[in-house]
């Protein structure tokens, strides 16, 4: 059991909460050139993620990184969560992890 | 599990009479609370909800999640470490919470085509039964499968909030309000209200019509379109904690009204 190094979940509005420290975080891509990638994050903010590879654009990806500053995120590990994503419930339960149910993520 | 209960369904089917309805309603209120406290069923939590579970004994006891047992669980999160053995499969869990020790052991051919798509930086859901191994506690998973809508992921958490909203209500919330709610409920329903059974007492003080909307409000939330069979009145009863007597009055209001229907027999119900 290791509970040393978790990601929070963030938005944008909660990421310069995490700077120097792992989040993880929902981008909608939309534009990619395999390196940095500019997409919307799902409280509809632009964010920065470098150290993805070109992906496909408008799809929904997690990233899992550093965060760096207050709208760029350094992904180690990112999965392609497709062109359908509930946006809005993965933003509430952001708010919720970080939040009122604290405990219970980190 | 169900085949007392199931007795007590006929029982007050085929009687309808005072004496055997009553006789049911002493059984289950009996009966329901430990039942409830015995098996929680599968409980979604966090790596972090179980590194901070305490365990009521030795090793071979119980985890205690929330004030509330817990035996086995649902997790999601990636993989990580995988390693194949001849009998058994590990790995690491990482659900951004923590990580887990998790074993799946390996004896029919079925669970190792279920491990060979497997793989590390997957996002799985594991169901399992968690455990106490020289002091570390893992999973000991007998369901893996990978996440294939990403919304189980949100889902998942949201679900672990929601579970410890349940825990926190059924532990903290039933004591003090306890004896006045039950004298009021006999009062305003002239029934007998279990007395072993708080949260019905708190249920019933708006008498009947509440009670129709938790049946409707339950079907209507587990209503599976693949599931043509619909939900027992047993579950309805255990997992609304009302005396089932409560519940055929219910469905039978509800019924007349035309808001519900009985499907492969008289003890399964679907919302219409």
């Amino acid at each position: 059991m290791d509970t040393s190094n978790p990601s929070a979940f963030v938005n944008a509005e909660l990421l310069p909460n995490f700077i120097g420290k792992k989040v993880r975080a929902v981008v909608q891509v939309h534009q990619s050139d395999g390196g940095v990638a500019i997409g919307k994050s799902t409280d509809g903010s632009q964010l920065t993620v470098k150290g993805l590879p070109q992906v496909p654009a408008m799809n929904y990806i997690e990233v899992i990184g550093i965060a760096e500053s207050n709208q760029l995120i350094n992904a180690e590990i990112w999965t392609d969560f497709g062109n359908t994503f509930d946006t809005d419930s993965y933003n509430k339960l952001c708010q919720l992890a970080n939040g009122e149910f604290r405990s219970l993520f980190l | 599990m169900f085949s007392g209960s199931q007795l007590d369904a006929t029982a007050a089917f085929s009687g309808g009479g005072f004496m055997t309805t009553e006789s049911t309603q002493i059984n289950d209120s009996s009966s329901l609370p430990a039942r409830s406290r015995e098996t929680q069923g599968l409980v979604p939590v966090t790596v972090k909800q179980i590194s901070e579970a305490s365990q009521s004994g030795d090793e071979k006891s119980n985890f205690i999640i929330n004030g509330v047992d817990v035996t086995n669980v649902t997790l999601v999160g990636m993989v990580f470490e995988k390693v194949d053995r001849n009998t058994d499969v590990s790995f690491v869990l990482d659900d951004g919470t923590g990580r887990i020790k998790s074993r799946r052991w390996v004896n029919e051919p079925f669970d190792t085509k279920e491990m060979e798509q497997i793989r590390d930086g997957m996002y799985v859901r594991v169901n399992g039964h968690l455990k106490s191994f020289q002091g570390v506690k893992q999973v000991v998973a007998f369901s893996i499968r990978p996440v294939m809508s990403f919304d189980e992921i949100s889902f998942h958490f949201i679900d672990c909030i929601h579970n410890h909203l349940h825990a926190k209500a059924k532990v903290e919330g039933v004591t003090p309000a306890h004896p006045p709610s039950i004298n009021s409920s006999q009062v305003s329903n002239g029934t007998q209200a279990p007395s072993s059974n708080p949260l019905y007492a708190q249920y019933s003080m708006d008498g009947l019509k509440d009670c129709d909307k938790l049946v409707l409000d339950y079907l209507n939330q587990h209503s599976d379109m693949s599931d043509d069979r619909g939900i027992h009145v047993n579950e309805l009863a255990r997992e609304l904690k009302l005396p089932l007597e409560k519940i055929m009055l219910a469905l039978k209001a509800l019924g007349d009204d035309g808001l519900v229907y009985s499907t492969i027999d008289d003890n399964h119900y679907k919302q219409a």
